[in-house]
């Protein structure tokens, strides 16, 4: 059974002559993950906090549970928030904090410390119960905040960014909480990050936002695999897809992008047909380029000017080598951990681009060549 | 460095001394308090006389408020006048603290007949001449010229003179003993015996009162009537007579009136006589040793001063043979001032008359209001003129004392060689020599300024008796202010009720100005209020006038004839209050004057602490479901409140000890139960015989209580909440 949970529609935003979000949609069934992500002053907590309430819009709709809540305050739309501070209530104890917004609603007080005993286990906070928000750690604060959020029982979770403010290792801990949370409790939850790793694994469904407008929304997969924009492309995935401008040169059967040194087959039926001499944007991600021989075509020259070794692979960055005067492009390349302990900074290593995960965009719209991501 | 600080020191003493005795004798040093016309006849003739005699005067004027103690801490160390002009009635003081010498030739035998004999009398005490009469100032009845054609012959048929609405027979200060003093010696009473006890009882004291109470309960009188208030209704026409001294008349302008020295009480048949105060020049025991000086004292006496004075000075002088001039002849208002003080009572010299103004009064008002009938009120007054002047009980052994110095001293010592002997001591010294000189002049300039006076504070509360002969009480001071003098505890003006009134005054404005200050605050952070700035800057303007000036305006508001609150009241068809008659309006009265005096403050520390209560915590309660209240109740306050604590505590002191407004609104009013332990205090030090010392004692258990409430409110402070967490 799908229900729409969540639908904002059209929505607009500016706070006085500055448009911050122009039209922008968004839908969540009931169970879903949703995940807004994008750079840095793009907005992503701004929709949050109109989807919240905390914020009126300029124009649009947003209904919750197929009630239209544009208009209504936040306490009557069955939302609950996590805030990126977690804006704990500093003069009450933990208990107090996740108690806060039943006792406000007038809950019996049995249905109180149940619901507060049933999100502390689930949350591991039984032992804290008594403290006061200075007398806990970032991240049992975190949980706290959670927790407040979990015993409300809304319709619709929204977070802003909850683990930034926590060291890599608890992310990554707190991360996997987080989800299993919301499949436990059979949550619907929009979720802000611009953590690439949280913004892959966490939801369901992804939004790219930039300059106040969606790139492209689908499963996080499938945004990462077929990137509709150069925008998204460059901004998902760590580290960042290789661009090397190309243009489309035609060679017998064979249709090749050449430029900035790098010399690779394009494979025709995925690119469809592409006019000779067409100025492109190659992408590739570092994983997709490997060293050449062994059947693999020589792609490009590297220059290698730096390796950055993690143990179980390498990460190589250097240049190509271009004769033809373009200028030389910079290249990320993954490498096994192996091969990764034999490259010498000066070295120049061959490379083969893996044809089958070549991107091609359009150099003035910037817009995906490839046409399954263009339907 | 310290070479060069030295040879300026000297110089610097050198040319002080070379002042101080290179000139010599021939320049006279002479104070006086004079203003205006006064000050100005005083400066012609002062340069007339240097211009005849070879000699230097120099005038100094010395405000009228701080007269008698600069003279009383200037002459004994001979940096005072040689010579000063002076009210008669303090002449008992200054003799006490040895500022004057008998006026010797400064007033020969053969000039007495000059002067007019009441004033000759004012400056005599037993039998010794203490100063040259200069001026005579006493009150007088001013008269209406189109109301009051014809002079009633009695104060009585004055009273009954029909008059319109809004308007009064007779208008003076009612309610203060200056004025009323005329009354009583109709009815051969006085403020002070000639014995020196209180004066204002029996028969026929108790008929002056209820002769003035029957005008003040038929609205023969305006109600609280201040000299302000006289002169309004006077010069407006809406009053048929004002009884009033000299200074009135400047203040009428080109009205029609003439003056008469005051009239007959019918009912006994006597002249009503006011209290004279006779201006004299005062020889200091330096100054009366030389020739120039006491010349020159004889000089401002003398006939053609004395001409200046009254035609210059517009003084009622007392130099007989002045008055012939012809220029004096025709000055009416000069001439029936001159009438009256040959009728009047010169003020009482004894140092116990003092005493007897606020008992006085209090009794007075009391009559007035219809509070208590004349003869209670006059025997309560007696009472507590007599617990004013009670002698100060004898010297304990002061052994008790010395011990209990001897011992602090001994532990001080003690710990001091304590802390020497501790092994590294000295080489601690060494290391903070740098960081003592930093501190240093700080350290000595509190001591100085703040510990020593404090100290200096405490000692004078185990004394008893006046400055110059203090005599040393022991803790007596403290034990008749806890025993409430030996009365009822909750007796009139006891320690423990005006503590009581002083707790109830700082709960109820303390939580007054939170609450305003925090609402008011509250609403000024709010986003959506416009104008905010402008608010704000209004809302702050109340602190930012001192706070004397508001007092004044607001017991004008709280006036109950004439005040803006009444006048509002009316309106609206409510009854006039009289604000100062009851105690709860008068205790209300000072609370909102205080209010309005110290909720900014509230305020902004409200807007500051505000600020630290982060934007997001709000925002959660507000996705929690809570209400604009809700959230104000439930998390803007609880957060605002311990942050606002310090604030409190320095609210609460500043309002324990609102000397001011208590002082100038209510004025202890009705009865002084309206006043606070400050103001008591002040009564004590000020009002009652110059007890310095039991005041010291007062101030010193003021200090010990906020000590101990400061602690207790410092012991409130949460100590698990904090401003906001990051
Ligand atoms: N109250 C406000 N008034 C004016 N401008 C605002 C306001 N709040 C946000 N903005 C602007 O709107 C833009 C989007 O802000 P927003 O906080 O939504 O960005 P964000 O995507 O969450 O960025 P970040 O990843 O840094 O948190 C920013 O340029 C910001 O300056
Ligand atoms: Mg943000």
């Amino acid at each position: 059974m799908t229900e729409t949970r969540l639908q904002a529609q059209r929505i607009v935003k500016a706070f006085g002559n500055n448009p911050i979000l122009r039209g922008v949609d968004v839908s969540l069934q009931k169970g879903e993950f949703g995940v807004l992500v994008g750079p840095s002053g793009c907005g992503k907590s701004t929709l949050l906090r109109i989807v919240a309430g905390l914020e009126e819009v300029s124009s649009g709709t947003i209904e919750i549970a197929g009630r239209d809540v544009t208009e209504l305050p936040p306490k009557d739309r069955d939302i609950a928030m996590v805030f990126q501070s977690y804006a704990l209530y500093p003069h009450l104890t933990v208990r107090e904090n996740l108690a806060f917004g039943l006792t406000l609603r007038k809950t019996p007080p049995a249905e109180i410390a149940k619901r507060v005993t049933e999100a502390s286990e689930m949350l591991g906070l039984e032992k804290l119960l008594e403290r006061l928000p200075k007398q806990l750690s970032g991240g049992q604060r975190q949980r706290v905040a959670m927790g407040r959020a979990i015993v409300r029982r809304p319709k619709l979770f929204l977070f802003d960014e909850p683990l930034s403010n926590l060291d890599a290792a608890l992310r990554a801990e707190v991360r996997v909480t987080i989800r299993n949370l919301h499949d436990r409790l059979d949550a619907t939850t929009l979720y802000v990050t611009h953590d690439q790793v949280e913004a892959m694994t966490l939801g369901d469904k992804l939004w790219v936002l930039n300059g106040g407008k969606v790139e492209q929304t689908g499963a996080p997969l499938d945004v990462y695999a077929r990137p509709r924009t150069l925008f998204v492309a460059a901004f998902l995935g760590s580290p960042k897809m290789n661009l090397v401008n190309v243009a489309v040169v035609h060679q017998g059967n064979s249709v090749l992008a050449e430029g900035q040194g790098v010399r690779t087959p394009i494979p025709s039926p995925r690119f469809g047909t592409l006019a000779k001499g067409m100025e492109a944007t190659l992408g590739i991600r570092p994983h997709d380029v490997h060293i050449a021989g062994e059947g693999r075509e020589l792609s490009c020259t590297l220059l290698v000017e730096f390796v950055e070794a993690l143990g179980f692979e390498a990460y190589v960055h250097g240049k190509t080598l271009s004769d033809t005067g373009e200028g030389d492009a910079k290249l990320v390349v993954r490498l096994d951990a192996e091969h990764g302990r034999r490259v010498k900074v000066g070295e120049k290593v061959p490379l083969s681009f893996d044809p089958a995960h070549i991107h091609l965009f359009d150099k003035k719209t910037e817009i995906a060549l490839d046409d399954k991501a263009t339907e | 460095m310290i070479r060069a600080l030295l040879l300026a020191a000297f110089a610097v003493l050198l040319v002080s001394l070379g002042a101080g005795c290179g000139e010599g004798p021939t320049k006279i040093v002479f104070w006086h308090a004079y203003r205006g016309d006064e000050e100005a006849a005083l400066i012609k003739l002062t340069k007339d006389y240097e211009a005849e005699h070879k000699v230097t005067v120099e005038l100094l004027s010395v405000p009228f408020d701080a007269y008698a103690a600069k003279l009383e801490a200037a002459v004994p160390h001979a940096h005072g006048p040689d010579a000063f002009i002076d009210a008669h009635e303090r002449l008992g003081s200054h003799l006490q603290n040895k500022l004057v010498a008998p006026i010797g030739d400064a007033l020969p035998e053969k000039d007495v007949a000059s002067f007019e004999p009441v004033s000759m009398k004012a400056i005599t005490i037993a039998n010794v001449r203490y100063a040259v009469p200069l001026s005579e100032k006493c009150i007088a009845l001013y008269l209406n010229e189109d109301l009051v054609p014809k002079t009633p012959r009695t104060i009585e048929e004055l009273a009954a003179l029909p008059v319109p609405k809004g308007s009064y027979p007779i208008v003076y200060e009612a309610g203060t003993p200056f004025y009323h003093a005329p009354f009583l010696s109709a009815f051969g009473a006085g403020m002070l015996t000639a014995d020196g006890q209180f004066g204002m009882v029996g028969p026929g004291a108790e008929d002056s009162l209820r002769l003035v109470a029957g005008w003040q309960k038929n609205g023969l009188l305006p109600e609280e009537p201040s000299g302000a208030l006289v002169k309004e209704l006077f010069s407006t026409g809406k009053a048929n007579a004002a009884i009033s001294g000299p200074w009135l008349a400047g203040d009428l302008g080109s009205m029609k009136f003439r003056v008469e020295p005051l009239p007959l009480v019918g009912k006994t048949g006597q002249r009503m006589r006011p209290l004279l105060t006779v201006e004299g020049a005062f020889l200091t025991p330096g100054g009366s040793k030389r020739e120039d000086v006491r010349a020159f004292v004889r000089y401002l006496g003398g006939k053609q001063a004395s001409i200046v004075r009254a035609t210059v000075g517009k003084q009622v002088v007392a130099n007989k043979q002045a008055w012939e001039e012809p220029a004096l002849q025709k000055d009416n208002v000069l001439l029936a001032f001159h009438a009256a003080a040959k009728d009047a009572e010169p003020m009482p010299t004894s140092t116990a008359m003092r005493a007897t103004w606020v008992p006085a009064q209090e009794a007075i008002r009391k009559v007035l209001r219809g509070d208590a009938e004349p003869k209670a009120a006059l025997e309560e007054a007696r009472a507590r003129f007599l617990d004013a002047l009670k002698p100060p009980p004898p010297p304990p052994s002061p052994t008790p004392l010395f011990l209990v110095c001897g011992l602090v001293l001994a532990g001080l010592a003690f710990l001091m060689v304590k802390r020497v002997r501790e092994p590294g001591f000295r080489a601690e010294l060494r290391r903070g020599r740098g960081a003592y000189a930093y501190v240093l002049h700080a350290a000595a300039i509190v001591l100085l300024l703040v510990v020593l006076p404090l100290v200096v504070g405490a000692l004078t509360s185990f004394f008893a008796g006046t400055r110059d002969q203090p005599q040393y009480v022991g803790l007596s001071n403290y034990t008749s202010i806890l025993t409430a003098r030996g009365g009822d505890l909750l007796g009139h003006g006891s320690f423990y009720l005006t503590l009581l009134v002083t707790v109830l005054w700082t709960i109820c404005n303390i939580a007054l100005h939170v609450g305003i200050g925090v609402l008011l605050g509250v609403l000024l952070s709010r986003q959506w209020l416009k104008l905010r700035a402008i608010y704000r800057v209004l809302l702050i303007i109340p602190w930012a006038v001192p706070n004397y000036v508001t007092s004044l305006a607001w017991k004008g508001m709280f006036h109950r004839q004439f005040g803006a609150i009444n006048a509002i009241l009316k309106a609206l068809g409510a009854e006039p209050v009289s604000f100062f008659s009851h105690w709860s309006t008068a205790f209300a009265a000072n609370v909102a004057t205080n209010v309005w005096l110290g909720f900014p403050f509230m305020m902004v520390v409200t807007l500051g602490a505000l600020t630290s209560i982060p934007k997001e915590v709000l925002e959660a309660a507000e996705v929690d479901g809570a209400t604009r209240w809700q959230r104000f109740r439930h998390v803007t306050l609880p957060l605002l409140l311990p942050n606002m604590l310090p604030a409190v505590v320095l609210g609460t002191v500043w309002t324990f000890n609102m000397f001011n407004v208590v002082f100038l609104v209510s004025g202890g009013e009705p009865d002084g139960t309206t006043d606070i332990l400050v103001s008591e205090a002040y009564r004590w030090a000020f009002t009652r015989n110059s007890q310095y010392g039991y005041a010291a004692a007062y101030a010193v258990i003021i200090m010990g209580l906020l000590f101990v409430m400061t602690r207790m409110l410092g012991r409130l402070t949460p100590k698990d909440v904090e401003k906001g967490e990051h």
